[in-house]
């Protein structure tokens, strides 16, 4: 198990007028799974293949249990990087696959033969050894991937968009045995996605990162309810904002006053709440506003509304009885429970 | 009749019958009168004399043999040095470095240069009489041209082997270096995060994907240097002659009756070919699949 700290990680391609990923600190706990989350180009690949050694950074340094890795070699770091296309050798079985690693370290072919078996018997995969990866469907093709990282004990796994090329179902299946793995060896894994759903269900902690900027580094939990910029707020989907000024546990908008949670120092800021976190009132009442309803969909388990209130409009997940009860046009009231609001600070794009 | 299926078939008819003409009729009539039939000469009995006389005459066997083994020589050296050269310099110019199109520029310029005259500059540069030993002459280096070692017109076919690989080594770069660029690195990436240090990556991962690549075009170069005729010529000794030019000797002789042997040493090349062909792709695909 490996503490991984990133101290200042900066990497600037030549040529290029910013960095890829600039000035990234973050510390991963021994045996925890870190996602590193943002939009396609944001950094989180560049940033792996620094902590594999196959990118040199510009700037910063890498530590493994406090000590800098930058010297040492990629094939001697311990740091298996599995990649989003699986990339087996196709002129290779499946055993020899999984057994490239150890082959590589000269180890005896009796050890890794059982350790073979072992690691497709771990991402359940048994006898199926003497296959050529083309016989293999993409799911499988991925297990095989990590098992052949897996099967070398790495000091650090990093899997970059491992789920992104199967289809929903093998990718909740391949999240579940990642998750199993990762928690029964107990080996530190960086997780790259784009996919914030992915990254809350999979990872201790995600490091949201965007324009190469690191945004926040929180649990999922945290960075869903209680983000710190508008723009983090907004890639984990549709949060409402209302803007206003918050002095103690009140904040005053256009709407009226609500009750917040917590008692920040007076000053202007915005207040978000998730659509579902919004929940229909039968009666006026403190954090409730009325309004009417601007269109609604049904979508099977619940229902999504557009709801009017003043020049404001709410984006609300209800019930999916809901709608039969609220058609377009017809008048609302909606509440919000203090412990679901959170007050940004002002600013941010809209 | 359902048109659309035919329709491949029958646009490729034009093609296949000029190539079939051409090869299959070229081949078929050569065979013949490697069995003596010439009608010119009114021989139509068809014997395996030719053959008996290339293999074991007194007169032809001691040319051929020592041509066999020069030319397996001359072909392998060639076709090996020049795959292993270019790889080399594939591999270098893969990566990203400051003058890299002008660096692939000149590695690729001498592509459309004819054998002929990469084989006439060889002379004129490499010869005991060319520029290189003249100038070593005005430098004191030799004090005559019989001291500048000889480089063309060897008994070893040194001169022919240096003027394919010049001709050669452009040609495998260009295959290895395309082959190269599209596969990128990330299996050699995987490799070495895995623990490969740079020959483990480059003997499993980098040489067997690209290995059929190599693999075809080492067939063509081995059955070009094998059987083609002006570089040996020109750079090449009267004794031992490799057999294209013992082939055409004979086939260029004014007694016709030596046509008949021409053509069997013809056959014999191709047969030759054909089988070193063979048992390269099985040598080959047999070392991927132990890599």
């Amino acid at each position: 198990m490996t503490h991984l700290s990133l101290r200042g990680l900066t990497k600037l391609y030549p040529g290029a007028d910013k960095p890829a990923i600039d000035n990234l600190n973050i510390e991963v706990e021994s045996g925890s799974l870190v996602a590193l989350l943002g939009p396609s180009g944001c950094g989180k690949t560049t940033t792996m293949k620094m902590i594999a050694g196959l990118l040199k950074p510009s700037g910063g340094d890498i530590l493994f249990d406090d000590t800098s890795i930058l010297q040492i070699p990629p094939e001697k770091r311990g740091a298996v990087m599995v990649f989003q296309n699986y990339l087996l050798f196709p002129y290779m079985t499946v055993a020899q696959n999984v057994g490239y690693g150890l082959k590589m370290r000269k180890t005896d072919q009796a050890t890794i033969d059982r350790r073979v078996d072992e690691m497709l018997e771990l991402v359940k995969l048994p006898g199926m050894g003497a296959r050529k990866p083309k016989e293999l469907s993409g799911g499988q093709q991925q297990r095989i991937a990590l098992a052949r990282a897996l099967i070398v004990n790495p000091n650090l796994l990093l899997l970059d968009e491992p789920l992104s090329n199967l289809d929903a179902h093998l990718r909740f299946e391949m999240r579940d045995l990642i998750r199993e793995i990762q928690k029964s060896m107990g080996i530190t894994t960086i997780f790259v996605t784009h996919d914030q759903e992915e990254a809350a269900v999979l990872a201790d902690r995600i490091a949201l990162i965007l324009n190469g900027t690191l945004q926040q580094y929180d649990t999922p939990m945290a960075l869903y309810h209680q983000p710190t910029s508008r723009e983090i707020a907004q890639f984990f989907g549709g949060v409402n904002f209302l803007q206003g000024r918050q002095d103690g546990g009140v904040f005053t908008c256009d709407l009226g006053q609500f009750d917040v949670p917590r008692a920040n120092g007076p000053g202007d800021g915005v207040l978000t709440i998730r659509p579902e976190d919004i929940t229909i009132a039968e009666a006026d009442g403190p954090n409730t506003v009325s309004g009417t309803v601007a269109s609604h969909i049904y979508v099977g388990t619940h229902s999504r509304l557009k709801v009017r209130v003043g020049e404001a409009m709410f984006d609300v997940i209800a019930d999916a009885s809901a709608i039969q009860t609220y058609g377009d046009g017809q008048p609302i009231r909606l509440a919000f429970p203090p412990q679901k609001l959170w007050v940004l600070p002002p600013g941010g794009t809209e | 009749m359902d048109w659309e299926k035919i329709r491949i078939p029958l646009m490729l008819a034009p093609t296949m019958l000029i190539i079939t003409v051409l090869f299959f009729g070229s081949l078929g009539y050569g065979l013949l009168q490697s069995f003596g039939y010439n009608p010119a000469i009114g021989t139509t009995e068809m014997s395996l004399e030719a053959y008996r006389s290339v293999l074991f005459s007194a007169e032809v066997a001691p040319v051929f043999w020592p041509g066999l083994w020069l030319s397996l020589w001359v072909a392998f050296a060639s076709t090996f040095i020049s795959a292993a050269i270019a790889i080399g310099v594939a591999l270098l110019l893969r990566r990203t470095f400051v003058g890299k199109k002008l660096a692939v520029f000149f590695f690729q310029l001498n592509l459309p240069i004819p054998h002929l005259v990469i084989a006439v500059g060889m002379l004129m540069l490499f010869s005991q009489s060319g520029l290189v030993s003249r100038i070593l002459g005005e430098m004191g280096i030799v004090t005559s041209p019989r001291d500048f070692p000889p480089l063309t017109q060897d008994a070893y076919g040194i001169g022919i082997i240096l003027a394919y690989l010049w001709k050669e080594v452009a040609f495998f770069g260009i295959i290895v270096l395309a082959i190269l660029q599209s596969l990128g690195e990330d299996y050699e990436s995987v490799a070495q995060s895995l623990g490969a240090n740079r020959w483990q990556r480059f003997r499993t991962v980098t040489l067997p994907l690209i290995m059929p690549g190599l693999m075809s075009a080492s067939i063509i170069v081995f059955a070009f240097t094998f059987g083609t005729y002006e570089v040996p010529r020109i750079l090449g000794v009267q004794h031992p002659k490799m057999l294209p030019v013992l082939a055409l000797d004979f086939f260029l002789n004014p007694d016709l009756n030596a046509r008949a042997e021409g053509m069997a040493l013809s056959m014999i090349i191709a047969v030759i070919v054909f089988a070193l062909v063979f048992v390269y792709m099985w040598i080959t695909a047999r070392t991927v699949r132990k890599a």
